[in-house]
């Protein structure tokens, strides 16, 4: 059994109440910071720690909190990010109905180390099992005296909030959330500024996501070191919450050490591939990342071993295709979703999805063409060229589908037809 | 100063412009659609991508993104960034219904030039269109949804720059509506520039739906009279129509934009009911024969009565040559020289803003939009002069603070402190501010102590002074309408004493050439004076220049029995108004559009309007059999309608054989360049008369304003629609104009027993007049405000702001209707 961390109050029917979270070590951290260390150590241990933010970008956390400056204005803002809504990923739901004073003591950490004054935690609105034990447990801890005025007698201030999001995709984009969190059109912002600078409400604002939040108890009480020798790899750091789903017999979420081979997580912990089915390719992270095809079945699962290889680790949510499946039809299916959840902001986004759409359609229903494969390949480039990094994701997994698997879109050309006897995307 | 390089060419530019700004300095436009210079950049629509080759940014971007810094070597013709603008004009046709036949904007359309210029001929996409329902947007913005290629650059305009929220942007992904919650008329008077800054034909305008391409119409530059801010625009006419107006652009007075009641005003000049025959005591006939009879009449007056039994009024509405010319004609006669305004009050207080314009301290409109600090006193800015309002909101969106002085309603598109209250405290606030600014330097309390008899809420000028004594660039506004004559003395004096601050001071004035009737009155009378001769029989015969009394004087009863029992009527009119159908003699003139002619505004600013074409009647086209027409002659029927100035000079000199140029020489009092002058300069104050020297209020007018507990004030206000003479003849104007209101503070309907929306009557002077109640928490106590609304009945009053007692307002069941 590798070490389970952030899982160590897992239970299987039910969440892990406060007192047994403080029996089990909770809120020592922040006794412990609060008593021992100020600000500016504690983003030291972050960011020798390498923590890097587990919402898919693995921006190091450390790094962001510094742009925070010094003498940045009061109030500023501490957003956690629990707008799950990547396709394939569920990992912050499992976390919060797992242990909900993990994230509520991992945020009262990330606020002292900015000087915080308020925080956010905006969740998509079909998490509302979530939201409410949130709530209940945000008021569980503020009579504890962990949030409020005065916490632990410590002077310092600190409160949050669970804010419901609209429910849309591009509402888990950092800045297009802050708009949503001021009542706009969640459109994204284009930095300069940058949130830490000039985030909600025009305040300094830093945003992580719950999974990154969650570390921080753990690392606070056993250390940056520690923390390292956790991942498989070097370079990397801590454990990973890894959400396996499709052609596999157990799929569901593992907390793993970071850097442990795709082979080993298929085959150890979600049980294999079914009967009769053999490995074709995965996205590793969720839709908007590339596929990954069975050269990479041994890959080490951490974020720089990903990145060296051309693909994206994201949010670590791993969907896994058999070869009965028809790759062509599992992109109409991530596009169909891509095109429905643009903001409408800027032209590659809003209008090149709906068209890319309409021609992997026709692929895949048999009326495709060569000139198609063209089109489709310039457009995935210059999707690159929109206005935030939604398009650019979008177009992963089409570009890849198209470097790896041009041989399975061109059969569906010339068959004219489907070769795998229709639309059965997983 | 970054200096680049885009298409091999150099360029320094100041720091701060994006590169799409730089390049444009170059005379290389790059394709944008969601760039707009009044708007900003906000890179949705992604046309103005180019390559970076070298500097600090690299690879393709969007131009409008990326400032200009030193070093960069851009490339506008990089075969890889054309390419991927082809893309996205690819993607922006995608849904758009390709209807440029049956399209307004079509021969002006942006999305038109950049597909056809960016390369976009063949359609690849084989998908079907994403369609949309329409709405109906009221009686000037025609809505088309389908062809929309969303650049953001409607709601932007609307919501963020004019500061209305019925119109916004609804839905996601490729599915986004802009539009209101469901159709109904756009409730931003401003609303006719979505027209203009539609790239497509989204927002066209309604009223010239389908009447011609851009190449169909004269199109030159104008000057908008409804209002005495000048604004710049560019008129179209069709078929000797005006058919259409747009913003144009100056950086000084207007920026992009314009108001509905400029853009539509225009009706005027083509009504069916507009004079294009001269009227001689009942019938009809040519002009020359009018001016004949006319000269006769006013001598034959002058013969029997003498020169003190004629008089002579001019409209602020006429042109600089107009009043020219009138002078001269009450010269020649030996009469006395024209008056200008309605009554005595208005006649000093303008005769002061006159004596107190300083060129070097008189703010343009455009200078409120960079004041840190802005102090309105007795303005309602939407109504009255109604591009001060984007002006101002884009003052307080940078962080400028406003405060307003006045009784109240206001109704405005910005964040402002209004501070309630009598006019009668206007003088003691701004001599307050003073005092603060002339008051020693630091001196521990003076803020407050002088605060605390400025203003019946000592917080709110303490606030007020406060921002005062902090700001770098304040800007006064003073309304011409509540502010007595100290108050236009103060406001220049605060000015003055707050020089080092670059402080500026407008004067917001009844008229589109108030400020050159003021600069050039020299008669000391008003309306009323004359009035009280006629009345007394003293006066026998008035003409009236481009003006009717009728319209706007208080007591509509009074005057008209007056003007009936006058010997001679002579009114000259481009427009049918009551005076002319009472007019003995009528005198058609020529409109603005057909004649031209110099305006000065209200910062001073001497503008041309020019000639756009040479009048007639408009050619209407039967189809009813009527074909060919049957007569046949060398002139325009409809064009011998002379100028107003020409017909007064005319009047005056009926013997002279003086071409125009040279009777514009002679009648210009020695200064021909005041009459050439083709851009904005200021109006040289000196050469007309001598600048006053600064002088202190005459009396304190506070007490003017006291009532007593017994009788409200009332005000007699402006509206943006249905007040302005011109623009309310506008039939889609007319659909603009709110159903009148006497507005009334809660404290006095709780005291009178009155409900907000029910109905009161008002007598006056033996009138009566019946009209709803809206009770407002934004209006003063012992105050009251009705709109000078057209067809209202309003004008039973026996002055402008006049006493009511408050048992002459009493409770009724309905209206008129």
């Amino acid at each position: 059994m590798v070490p389970q961390v952030l899982f160590q109050n897992r239970k299987p029917d039910r969440i892990t109440t406060l007192a047994e979270y403080q029996a089990g070590g909770g809120y020592s951290a922040l006794s412990q910071v609060l008593t021992r260390q100020d600000p500016k150590g504690l983003q030291t241990l972050i960011d020798e720690a390498l923590l890097l933010g587990r919402g898919g970008a693995a921006f190091p956390m450390g790094r962001k909190l510094a742009t925070v400056a010094d003498d940045a204005p009061h109030p500023r803002y501490l957003v956690c990010n629990a707008d799950e809504m990547e396709p394939g990923t569920f990992k912050d739901r499992v976390l919060i109905h797992a242990d909900p004073h993990q994230l509520i003591e991992g945020m009262l950490l990330a606020a002292y180390a900015i000087g915080a004054d308020k925080g956010l935690i905006f969740i998509r609105p079909e998490y509302e099992g979530a939201a409410r034990i949130l709530e209940r447990e945000i008021g569980l801890a503020r009579e504890a005296g962990f949030l409020g005025a005065n916490i632990l007698g410590s002077g310092v201030a600190f409160d949050m909030v669970v804010h419901r999001s609209g429910g849309r995709y591009i509402c888990g984009e950092a800045t297009a959330q802050l708009n949503a969190l001021e009542g706009k059109r969640p459109n994204p912002r284009k930095p300069p500024p940058y949130p830490t600078e000039k985030g909600l409400w025009g305040m300094p604002t830093v945003t992580q996501n719950v999974e990154t939040l969650c570390c921080l108890p753990h690392i606070v009480n056993n250390g940056a070191d520690w923390f390292k020798s956790l991942a498989l790899t070097s370079g990397a750091a801590g454990t990973k919450i890894y959400q396996i789903s499709g052609k596999v017999n157990r799929p569901g979420c593992y907390e793993l050490p970071m850097g442990i081979k795709l082979s080993r997580i298929i085959e150890e912990y979600a049980g294999g591939m079914p009967a009769g089915s053999t490995f074709k390719a995965c996205l590793p992270g969720g839709a908007s990342t590339r596929f990954m095809t069975k050269d990479h079945y041994d890959i080490e699962m951490d974020i720089d071993t990903l990145r060296n290889a051309g693909h994206r680790l994201g949010t670590a949510a791993i969907m896994v295709f058999d070869d009965k499946t028809c790759l062509v039809a599992a992109t109409v299916n991530l596009i169909t979703f891509f095109a429905r959840e643009s903001c409408g902001w800027c032209t590659p986004c809003r209008e090149g999805l709906p068209y890319i759409l309409d021609i992997l359609q026709r692929i895949e229903n048999g009326q495709g063409q060569e000139r198609h494969i063209g089109m489709l390949e310039s457009m995935a480039r210059h999707l690159w060229k929109a206005y935030c990094a939604f398009a650019p994701g979008a177009a992963s997994p089409l570009e890849s589908l198209l470097t790896y698997f041009g041989d399975e879109v061109r059969a569906h050309i010339t068959e004219k037809k489907c070769p795998f006897g229709g639309r059965e995307a997983t | 100063m970054p200096k680049l390089t885009i298409d091999n060419r150099e360029i320094e530019v100041p720091a701060g412009p994006q590169v799409i700004a730089a390049a444009e300095q170059l005379g290389i436009m790059i394709p944008r659609f969601c760039y707009h210079p009044a708007l900003g950049a906000v890179g949705a629509c992604r046309v103005c991508a180019v390559k970076f080759e070298e500097g600090p940014v690299k690879g393709i971007e969007m131009s409008c993104m990326v400032d200009a810094r030193d070093g960069m070597r851009v490339s506008t013709t990089d075969p890889e960034a054309v390419d991927f603008r082809r893309q996205v004009i690819e993607w922006l046709m995608l849904n758009h219904p390709h209807d440029c036949p049956v399209c307004d904007e079509g021969g002006h359309c942006l999305l038109q030039d950049m597909t056809v210029s960016g390369g976009h001929g063949i359609r690849r996409y084989e998908g079907s269109k994403r369609t949309h329902m329409d709405q109906d947007l009221g009686p000037l913005v025609q809505h088309e949804m389908n062809r929309c290629i969303q650049c953001y650059r409607c709601v932007r305009f609307y919501r963020e720059y004019a500061g209305y929220h019925d119109l916004g942007v609804m839905g996601i992904g490729s599915r986004v509506y802009f539009g209101r919650m469901e159709s109904g008329t756009l409730q931003s008077p401003f609303s006719g520039n979505l027209i203009d800054i539609c790239p497509t034909g989204v927002f066209t305008d309604k009223p010239s739906r389908f009447i011609g391409r851009r190449w169909d119409f004269e199109r030159r530059p104008s000057i908008c009279i409804h209002c005495s801010l000048g604004c710049h625009v560019t008129t179209s006419v069709h078929l000797r129509e005006v058919v259409r107006q747009e913003a144009r652009v100056n950086p000084t007075i207007n920026g992009h934009f314009i108001c509905d009641r400029g853009r539509y005003g225009f009706d005027y000049a083509g009504h069916p009911d507009r004079p294009r025959m001269a009227r001689l005591h009942g019938r009809n006939g040519a002009p020359h024969e009018a001016l004949a009879a006319a000269r006769e009449s006013l001598a034959g007056v002058s013969d029997r009565h003498g020169a003190g039994a004629l008089a002579v009024m001019g409209g602020t509405r006429g042109s600089l040559e107009t009043l020219l010319a009138l002078k001269h004609l009450c010269r020649k006669g030996g009469w006395a020289d024209p008056v200008f305004w309605l009554d005595g009050r208005q006649t000093r207080v303008m005769k002061a803003v006159a004596e107190l314009y300083r060129p070097e301290t008189a703010a343009d409109p455009m200078d409120l939009a960079t004041a840190d600090m802005i102090l309105a006193i007795g303005v309602d800015p939407l109504n009255e002069a109604p591009m001060l309002a984007p002006a101002m909101r884009l003052a307080a969106r940078n962080g400028g603070r406003i405060f307003m002085a006045h009784p109240g309603p206001l109704s405005l598109p910005f964040a402002a402190r209004h501070l309630m209250g009598s006019p009668g405290a206007f003088d003691r606030l701004l001599s307050a501010g003073v005092n603060l600014l002339k008051g020693p330097k630091g001196e521990e309390g003076l803020l407050e102590t002088t605060a605390a008899t400025a203003w019946p809420d000592p917080g709110a000028a303490v606030e007020m002074l406060r921002n005062l004594q902090q700001s770098k660039r304040p800007v006064i506004l003073v309304g011409s309408d509540l502010a007595g004559v100290g108050t236009v003395v103060l406001a220049a004096t605060l000015a003055r004493v707050a020089a080092p601050r670059q402080a500026k001071v407008l004067n917001v004035l009844p008229g589109a050439n108030a400020m050159a009737a003021a600069l050039m009155d020299e008669s000391g009378q008003a309306f009323t004076d004359v009035l009280t001769r006629m009345e007394t029989g003293d006066v026998k015969a008035l003409v009236l220049a481009e003006c009717d009394p009728l319209w706007d004087f208080p007591d509509r009863r009074r005057l008209e029995a007056a003007m009936r029992s006058l010997e001679t009527l002579v009114v000259l009119d481009c427009v049918d108004t009551a005076a002319a159908r009472l007019a003995h003699i009528l005198i058609p003139t020529q409109t603005v559009f057909e004649s031209g002619g110099v305006y000065v505004n209200a910062a001073g600013r001497t503008q041309r309007a020019g000639t756009l074409f040479t009048g007639g009647l408009p050619i209407r086209r039967t189809g009813n059999g009527g074909h060919p027409p049957r007569l046949f002659g060398r002139d325009i029927p409809g064009a011998d309608i002379p100028p107003a100035w020409q017909a007064l000079w005319r009047m005056a000199e009926p013997d002279s054989r003086l071409e125009p140029e040279a009777v514009l020489e002679s009648i210009c009092l020695g200064q021909p360049d005041l009459l050439t002058q083709q851009d904005s300069g200021r109006f040289p104050a000196d050469r007309i008369k001598p600048a006053g020297e600064s002088r202190e209020a005459e009396a304190d007018e506070s007490a003017e304003w006291e009532t007593g507990p017994d009788a409200f004030r009332l005000l007699l206000a402006d509206e943006i629609f249905g007040v302005e003479i011109l623009s309310s003849r506008s039939p889609c104007l007319q659909r603009m104009e709110p159903e009148p209101r006497l507005w009334m503070s809660a404290t006095d309907a709780r005291e009178l027993g009155f409900n907000d929306g029910g109905w009161v009557q008002i007598q006056s002077n033996g009138a009566t007049m019946a009209v709803r109640l809206t009770v407002s928490g934004r209006m003063t106590p012992g105050f009251l405000s009705l709109p000078r609304l057209r067809g209202s009945g309003w004008q039973i009053f026996d002055r402008r702001s006049p006493v009511l007692a408050k048992r002459n307002i009493s409770r009724r069941e309905k209206g008129n209707e």
